[in-house]
């Protein structure tokens, strides 16, 4: 670009003057490159916010620009919108707000801990009190406040997954306030309606019936996590949906619950028990499964001889610590060779799901060159593994999309973790 | 040994901590000062409090002062100048003048502790209208406002809406002859902005700097401080000219974190005017024959490991006149010029 001196143009999506449609490039104009003010009211409107108030302490030192997810395929990260806010940028009322990811990968090397993961849901909230809230989310609180699933589908039919195994399951929808469970498991969003989680879910199933464990599932009467309507700023939704699963969780007595979803992981273990003063002793099936290691290991007889790699989820890792239970299973599939991506671990490059970003593809599309998603596969491809392993639901489709972007299509296969343990036990 | 009292030139912080502390060893001590008052600089140039701890400046240098005027052991010079040395190591004849009268000391060993001043805003190659415009002012034009508890546009008495610091103005700058941090402006522009901002809650300050250099803990105790709590606005980029626009200041410069030229409107331009060697500082220069580092400040010997000892025996420094310090480099300075000028009277 020209170092001229009317260098940056704006355009206004939607401008109708005196009856004529000026929408688009009719209305483009040119500004001055020069600063004439430092208009500080978004900044100091946005540090107003209970809990964002961290923004204001940016330094510039740009740490969080090199890891922001965003700006691999983009241009952001929260020095650049500490920066907007000083110029007159609002940032309830701007599609800024809406690219964060909340993968807290800024957050971990903050040095003045800018806590991004608390601001972005903060501000959020404001916007979407305001009104200033994309279609698309929109559109998916929507979904989730008439059926309690973000796609939109039947409440109703929420197990219908399990009616090829439904004798070898217990479904706790119309069961007995008081019936008991050594496993209540949570099955998810994903798991319950797209696809592949589906068959994730029946592998799941078949998993716990050969470790012996006694679980059941909440069927039709289990309703979304609500983590990512907390993040895209709908606090009083999740508030609802926290009571309405907790309020499951306590009827249906239970040593353990397992969640396959680290966003339910994260809403159930850190955000539940402020709304309902429960703690309940969550788990991830990744850590719930690691612990019966010694019993899994002798079930997976059958080799899986292929190289894998791991996506770790910025939900369970960055956000939960929880980074050796995944591999743990990883390295205990007979004949797999695991080769970890270069960004693994607390490095984890977010796939583009979380903090709403499952349903922001549209807006964050008008700011990137590619979808995250696509970045992380394409990561997965140059290590040379033939499957990439996931443990968070929201993955395997995006992953699954991703690879017939880059054209990886029968190079590089996306399995959920517990797909792969299934496919090692013998049918018996 | 010789029982010759040690000669201390210039009464600012460091002079001070060295009398008190030769005083202190069981010697006597001659404290010359050219003004007619103790207290140097933080004194001179009606500091309001002090960096970093926000003590009042009059108040904390008092308790000083006092320490050294109620000693017995230390006799205090005002409104005098050293002329000239006569003699060597161990057995100096100093000639102090004062007025039209002069007289003669005999001293064993000389600590020179003669400042800094401040940075002529007028000399700056950039064009910044100090001498032109009343709203632009310096960092001691503001602490003398700031001493009075107020702070207002010089040129109507009026609050400003707006308060920019322009870091290093005579410093770290080739062209003028400065090549150096002049090392505590970053802190004393945030503390100042700190105190702007407790007397003008609402107004907006700014600062604009090429490095924060807010060394050691004043990165938390004042550059952090001001931004977190006070609100301050830190801007990477450096103003290069101000103009008149009615009664506002233009400053012109870029905003390089956003790669875009500035043109914003100020109420107050405040100049962080850096430190050289005083005027005292190099005649003393002159009348002891010190050698000077290549940066114009009196030179010692030892690199980092002995910051006051002179390449003339027996003749010592501390504090500013060895290059920017803050307090508390000068006073420890003035310490430990106060215990080896001791020592070397002892040996000789």
């Amino acid at each position: 670009m020209s170092e001229h001196k009317y260098q940056d143009s704006v355009q206004l999506e939607q401008v109708i003057v005196d009856g004529m449609d000026i929408s688009g490039h009719w209305n483009k104009m040119f500004v001055p490159r020069a600063l004439t003010q430092f208009d500080i009211s978004g900044l100091e409107q946005l540090r107003d916010i209970p809990g964002a108030e961290s923004i204001n302490n940016c330094y510039q030192c740009a740490k969080c620009v090199g890891s922001c997810p965003v700006e691999y395929v983009g241009s952001y990260g929260p020095r650049k919108i500490y920066r907007k806010l000083q110029i007159g940028t609002n940032l309830i009322e701007d599609d800024y707000l809406w690219l964060c990811t909340t993968c807290k990968n800024c957050v971990r090397v903050c040095p003045k801990e800018v806590n991004m993961g608390e601001i972005i849901p903060a501000a959020r909230e404001k916007a979407v009190l305001g009104g200033f809230i994309p279609d698309e989310i929109q559109e998916m609180l929507q979904s989730v406040s008439e059926y309690g699933n973000p796609m939109g589908e039947s409440a109703r039919k929420r197990a219908k997954w399990t009616k090829p195994i439904k004798d070898s399951i217990k479904n706790l929808a119309k069961a007995e306030e008081g019936e008991s469970v050594d496993v209540l498991w949570f099955v998810g969003d994903f798991y319950a309606y797209h696809g592949r989680g589906n068959d994730a879910a029946l592998a799941m199933v078949n998993v716990f019936n050969r470790l012996g464990v006694d679980f059941g599932i909440l069927g039709e009467a289990e309703k979304t996590d609500g983590d990512s309507q907390r993040l895209v700023g709908e606090s009083g939704l999740f508030e609802d949906l926290a009571n309405h699963n907790d309020a499951l969780f306590e009827k249906f007595p239970h040593k353990d619950l397992v969640v396959n979803d680290p966003h339910a992981y994260n809403a159930i273990k850190k955000f539940y028990p402020g709304i309902t003063g429960n703690t309940r002793n969550v788990t991830h099936y990744t850590q719930f499964l690691s612990s019966r290691l010694d019993e899994l290991k002798a079930l997976m007889t059958k080799s899986f001889d292929k190289k894998v790699t791991f996506h770790d989820p910025c939900y369970l890792g960055r956000h939960n610590d929880e980074y050796n239970a995944p591999r743990e299973l990883i390295n205990s599939i007979p004949g797999a060779t695991f080769i970890e991506m270069p960004r693994h671990k607390e490095q984890s490059y977010c796939c583009g799901g979380g903090g709403g970003g499952m349903w922001l593809d549209g807006l964050v599309a008008n700011y990137t060159s590619e979808r995250l998603s696509t970045n992380r596969v394409r990561e997965a491809v140059e290590t040379g593994a033939e499957v990439l392993l996931v443990c968070c639901p929201y993955e395997v489709s995006r992953f699954e999309d991703a690879v017939k972007a880059v054209n990886a299509e029968g190079k590089l296969e996306v399995m959920d973790i517990v797909e792969v343990i299934n496919a090692c036990i013998p049918e018996g | 040994m010789s029982d010759n009292p040690i000669l201390v030139i210039g009464g600012g912080p460091a002079g001070l901590a060295a009398a008190k502390g030769i005083a202190d060893l069981g010697r006597k001590a001659v404290l010359v000062e050219k003004e007619e008052y103790l207290g140097g600089t933080p004194i001179k140039e009606k500091y309001a409090a002090l960096t970093p701890d926000f003590r009042d400046a009059e108040e904390a240098m008092g308790e000083m002062i006092k320490a050294v005027t109620d000693d017995g052991n230390v006799e205090v010079i005002t409104n005098s100048t050293v002329t000239s040395v006569e003699g060597s190591a161990g057995n100096m004849k100093v000639s102090v003048q004062n007025g039209g009268s002069g007289k003669t000391i005999d001293v064993s060993s000389v600590i020179v502790s003669t400042g800094f001043d401040h940075f002529d805003p007028g000399e700056e190659t950039q064009v910044y209208g100090y001498y032109e415009y009343d709203d632009v002012i310096t960092l001691t034009d503001a602490e003398k406002m700031l001493k009075e508890h107020k702070f207002v546009k010089p040129s109507s008495g009026e609050a400003p809406e707006s308060v920019c610091f322009i870091q290093c103005v005579g410093s770290r700058d080739r062209q003028i002859g400065n090549q150096w941090c002049s090392k505590v402006c970053c802190g004393i522009a945030s503390k100042d902005a700190m105190e702007i901002k407790q007397i003008l809650p609402d107004a907006k300050v700014f600062v604009f700097y090429i490095d924060l250099r807010a060394y050691g803990c004043w990165e938390d105790d004042l550059y952090w401080k001001a931004q977190e709590e006070y609100k301050v606005n830190y801007i990477k980029g450096i103003v290069t000219e101000i103009t008149k626009q009615g009664d506002k200041l233009i400053v012109k410069g870029e905003d390089t974190t956003m790669g875009r030229p500035m043109e914003i409107p100020m109420d107050v331009v405040v100049l962080s005017t850096g430190m050289e060697p005083s005027e005292g500082t190099k005649e003393m220069a002159g009348v002891f024959n010190l050698p000077l580092e290549s940066h114009g400040y009196i030179g010692t010997i030892g690199g980092p490991l002995n910051t006051v000892e002179t390449s003339v025996p027996g003749v010592f420094v501390a504090g500013a006149s060895t290059g920017p310090a803050d307090l508390e480099d000068s006073v420890s300075m003035g310490g430990n010029a106060a215990m080896k000028a001791c020592a070397f009277a002892m040996k000789n």
